[in-house]
């Protein structure tokens, strides 16, 4: 289980995924490069058609047979392409734990919750029938749910979605993942729910040391929990850093025009929200060069034409594909101490 | 959407299906996404039977005169009007079948307009309104499936007399109450939906919400049982005639031809093929519409 | 923290008045309690934001106001007044008449269209029962959908599946304004659209608000969008209101614990704040059996004997608002303490 400690626990290169199709294929995503370090925390945020659902499909190995995966992906060290599928599936279900949108239907509404926990504990690591119900139990319990031992009977309709949800991160957790990833998963939950769930994952990150992926639609659930975030539009990667940072110093248009578009708390009522114009592109019609130049307000000729490449600012981990990126600011008084430990692993 | 929705059946379209599709006429050339062969030849099948129904009489010298004098040889012999021999009297069993499948057709067509039209009024009704309507009409669908249908067409028929008529009006009676099931759970659960909502928050009357928004959408669930249970009907009408409570004598009818063709049994075998083929090949062709159209609708309600 | 804050058009009557609304429904034999005791008013011209979690009754309220709760499993008490009328004792024909002056929007553009009807049919729906003529009907479709961006050229002919969310919004809209009408219950009108295009749709109710001088009635489960929007602001709780003010009272100084703890846990985009997860898990009380006393109480830091023993009834606050607590917070809210930290 223990790899070299500092490789990175996910590492995505030059990945992309097409969709074979006439005339010509869907570009799905291009050129996806992050990596995810050790014990940190990464946000993917990015409007519906970014790409995000399938980005981590992609990762997980399980996207539709018709979707051509290109790169290299690997997981704690290891190169995924050189696997046979049934080794990669085996392999990425021991390190990688995934929590989805909607925990209604990830659930079996007629078998007991906890049954449905020990199952993937029997499955996975092979335990024994008592052993797997003493695991789950465990991770029940881990997950904040009150007489684990209990509720291991329950179905699923007895637990509101803020606890299914929360039955599902157990679910996750069964093989020790070293990365976890959510995947919208808090995003059919009420706010204080939301939050809960929210505090629930980031705890079980530090103290079980994992790595977690936070993907949601919502800026506002990555900022502050995360210490880097992968801004996603189009099927590209248009801004990637440090939360505290891209959020403080968006340097794409992008970023900077969707922050401005949300409705603030503290603005007075009746102001007026910036907007951006037209719709996010559709797969069939993508423009060749920057995917948001057709509803960037400052998009120029070249924009329309080449696609940027990714630039880097003078925090070297900050980094955004834009010819016209906004300007530097000042940088930060205090750098948070953790989002300063989050180191990226960088390409060389 | 739309190029993966191409790429999603990229082999659907096999040349033979292009060979039905090609076949079929200009009018009825219509787009039918996502059908395989035997979806095309099925529906290709469904509809040169009703254009033979409708000009049986104008094909000249294809098909032979109403009764034509044959030779008594009832072996099938090489011209087209012998293809299937002849019966006792020497008329053609060819002409015969194609004449019978207008007997059968039109029986089952008025009979589907009847059920159909009852039924959706009643089942719009109770699914709108529920309460003793919906009770009753819950009631009259489980005893009319509960009940052998041919015991209650022959009941029927004993009661009125054979007519043409008689017939077409209890075979209508007998599908009502599955009209009215289908019909009632596309109202109970379209009810709900925002647009119905939003019909009401705009002053619709109940009627104006029926027949505007909710029944087009009805449509396709109806349409998609209409094929299995007009099939249906061809067997009970075909079962009928062979019990001799059908089509009265001299007009062609399916079942009646296989009623007489089974006294020559043994000596003819031949002659059963021709009506026996009409009734199978038209029931499996509804059949194959009906699970084709219910396929098309339950993909289109996943959201494509 | 602003005291000369734009009051919107004070005016002594309010355009509806919702006196103790209580609604439950009947499911499956059992009775459920959406809806208790609420009382609400609206000035016209005013925007009355409605917030909550799921299961609060702010649907429910949104649709007993328009009389559009089913009736079959549904009973309800209180008086819901519009101009004077009590909805509840008009008939049949005199509800849909007025159903020309209350209009909705709801949450799924998509699905709160037919979709097998045409666009241009859809938002002359609402013209051809109030019996417009149909000369008059092209020109306040026109109007309508000038209001929201298109013509009748780029609907014309065209189903809703053609359009996309944000697109299909806006002729929702256009469809209610077609009518002209003067009050718009807005049930969650953006939540299933995407950020970029939530702005322009808050936007344009905003424009046409003002254009018009629509009275709203806002739903939303987002505090934030509410507070941009509405002039006035009610929290729900399980069915009640629990604190209800103007949008500055409600998110400066909260005085409800609930309010403060769904302003708390409101994700924000703030770039300073690095968020420590709270240790302490909180108890959710079942929806249909809710604890004795103040319903919030299992969930509530303050609570004490007091909350338990008697259920608070909404008086008026310290911020001035009125708040159903028995030990109401005096303080300004939690978020803009840090931020002025």
């Amino acid at each position: 289980m223990s790899s070299a400690p500092n490789s990175a626990i996910l590492e995505c290169r030059d990945m992309s995924c097409l969709i074979s199709a006439r005339p010509e294929p869907l570009r799905v995503l291009e050129h996806i490069d992050f990596s995810v370090a050790r014990r940190t925390s990464l946000g993917i945020v990015g409007e519906s058609g970014a790409g995000k659902s399938m980005l981590i499909k992609s990762i997980m190995g399980i996207a539709p047979k018709s979707v051509q995966v290109s790169g290299a992906i690997s997981i704690d060290g290891q190169d995924l392409s050189g696997m046979k599928p049934k080794e990669r599936a085996a392999f990425i279900g021991r390190k990688v734990g995934i929590v989805f949108q909607n925990p209604m239907t990830s659930l079996n509404p007629y078998v007991p919750v906890g049954r449905q926990v020990a199952e993937a504990a029997r499955r996975h690591l092979g335990l024994s029938r008592e052993a797997a119900r003493n695991r789950a139990i465990e991770l029940l319990s881990v997950v904040g749910i009150a007489d684990a031992a209990e509720c291991y009977g329950y179905y699923p309709h007895h637990f509101s979605g803020g606890m299914k949800q929360r039955i599902m991160i157990a679910a996750g957790l069964v093989c020790d993942p070293e990365l976890l990833i959510a995947d919208e998963a808090t995003t059919a939950l009420d706010v204080t729910v939301q939050k809960e769930v929210l505090d629930l994952l980031q705890t079980i990150q530090e103290e079980r040391r994992m790595s977690l992926i936070l993907v949601s639609h919502n800026l506002g659930v990555v900022a502050g929990r995360t210490d880097e975030v992968l801004v996603l539009y189009g099927g590209r990667v248009v801004e990637y850093g440090p939360t505290a940072e891209v959020f403080r110093n968006p340097r794409h248009r992008y970023t900077e025009a969707l922050l401005s578009a949300m409705p603030q708390m503290d603005q007075p009522a009746h102001s007026r929200l910036r907007t951006i114009p037209g719709q996010p592109p559709s797969l069939a019609a993508k423009p060749d060069g920057c995917p948001f130049a057709p509803r960037c307000a400052v998009a120029a000729d070249i924009c329309r034409r080449v696609m940027p490449p990714m630039a880097v600012a003078s925090d070297s981990r900050h980094r955004f594909a834009c010819h016209l990126p906004l300007e530097a600011q000042a940088p930060m008084r205090s750098p948070d101490p953790i989002v300063a430990q989050g180191g990226v692993g960088h390409a060389s | 959407m739309r190029p993966v929705d191409a790429h999603s059946n990229p082999a659907s379209s096999t040349s033979l299906a292009d060979i039905a599709r090609a076949a079929m006429p200009a009018t009825a050339r219509l787009r039918f996404p996502g059908a395989g062969m035997f979806d095309m030849l099925a529906i290709a099948f469904l509809a040169l039977l009703v254009l033979v129904a409708l000009f049986v009489d104008i094909i000249p010298g294809l098909v032979s005169p109403k009764f034509p004098y044959g030779d008594f040889s009832q072996l099938p012999d090489l011209t087209l009007n012998g293809l299937f021999g002849t019966d006792e009297i020497g008329r053609s069993i060819l002409s015969r079948v194609l004449y019978g499948a207008r007997a059968s057709l039109s029986i089952v067509l008025v009979a589907t307009c009847l059920s159909v039209s009852v039924g959706i009024l009643l089942g719009m009704l109770a699914g709108y309104y529920r309460g003793p309507l919906e009770r009753m009409v819950d009631l009259y669908a489980n005893t009319m499936s509960a009940l052998p249908s041919i015991l209650v067409v022959l009941a029927f028929v004993t009661a009125t007399g054979t007519s043409v008529l008689a017939i077409m009006l209890i075979l209508g009676i007998l599908d009502i109450g599955t009209y009215a099931r289908v019909a009632k759970a596309g109202v109970i659960s379209q009810n709900n939906r925002d647009y119905v909502l939003a019909a009401r928050a705009m002053g619709a009357s109940d009627a104006r919400i029926m027949i505007r928004e909710i029944l087009p959408n009805l449509v396709p669930a109806l349409t998609a049982v209409m094929p299995t249970l007009m099939a249906g009907l061809i067997i009970t009408e075909g079962s009928l005639s062979f019990l001799g409570y059908g089509i009265p004598a001299p007009a062609p009818s399916w079942g009646g031809m296989i009623a007489a063709s089974t006294d020559l049994l043994s000596r003819f075998p031949v002659l059963i093929v021709g009506p026996t083929g009409a009734i199978v090949l038209t029931v499996y062709a509804l059949n194959t519409v009906g699970d084709y159209l219910a396929q098309r609708l339950n993909s289109r309600e996943r959201g494509n | 923290m602003r005291p000369d804050m734009p009051s919107p058009a004070v005016a002594d009557q309010p355009l509806i008045s919702i006196e103790n609304l209580s609604v439950q429904f009947t499911r499956a034999g059992k009775q459920m309690r959406a809806v208790q005791d609420v009382s609400l008013h609206v000035a016209p011209g005013e925007t009355l934001g409605l917030v909550g979690e799921s299961g609060s009754g702010k649907t429910t309220i949104g649709r007993a106001l328009l009389r559009l709760l089913p009736e079959a499993n549904t009973q309800w008490q209180g008086s819901i007044r519009y101009q004077g009328t009590d909805l509840a004792g008009l008939s049949k024909t005199d509800m849909r008449r007025m159903r020309g002056r209350l209009q909705m929007i709801f949450q799924d553009p998509v699905s709160s269209f037919n979709p097998r009807r045409k666009i241009e049919d859809i938002v002359a729906e609402g013209l051809e029962i109030q019996g417009i003529e149909r000369s008059e009907r092209k020109l306040r479709m026109e109007a309508a959908l000038r209001d929201v961006g298109f013509s009748l050229a780029d609907v014309a002919g065209r189903r809703p599946h053609q359009f996309s969310g944000g697109q299909c919004q806006r002729i929702a809209i256009a469809r209610a304004l077609a009518v002209q009408p003067e009050l718009i219950v807005c049930d969650e009108p953006v939540a299933s659209l995407d950020v970029s295009v939530q702005a322009h749709i808050i936007n344009l109710l905003q424009d046409i608000r003002e254009a018009r001088r629509l009275t709203m009635i806002f739903i939303s489960h987002d505090l934030a969008v509410v507070k941009n929007v509405s002039d006035k602001v009610a929290v729900l709780y399980m069915g009640k209101v629990v604190e209800v003010g103007t949008g500055e009272q409600v998110y400066s100084r909260p005085a409800h614990p609930y309010t403060r703890t769904l302003l708390e846990a409101v994700p924000v985009v703030d770039a300073s704040r690095k968020i420590k997860p709270a240790a302490e898990r909180m108890v959710m009380p079942s929806r249909n059996r809710p604890p004795e006393g103040c319903a919030f109480r299992l969930r509530c830091p303050r609570a004490a004997d007091r909350c338990a023993k008697e259920e608070p009834v909404l008086g008026v606050g310290p911020g001035g608002q009125s708040v159903a607590c028995h030990f109401p917070h005096d303080e300004p809210a939690p978020n803009l303490v840090s931020e002025s930290a």
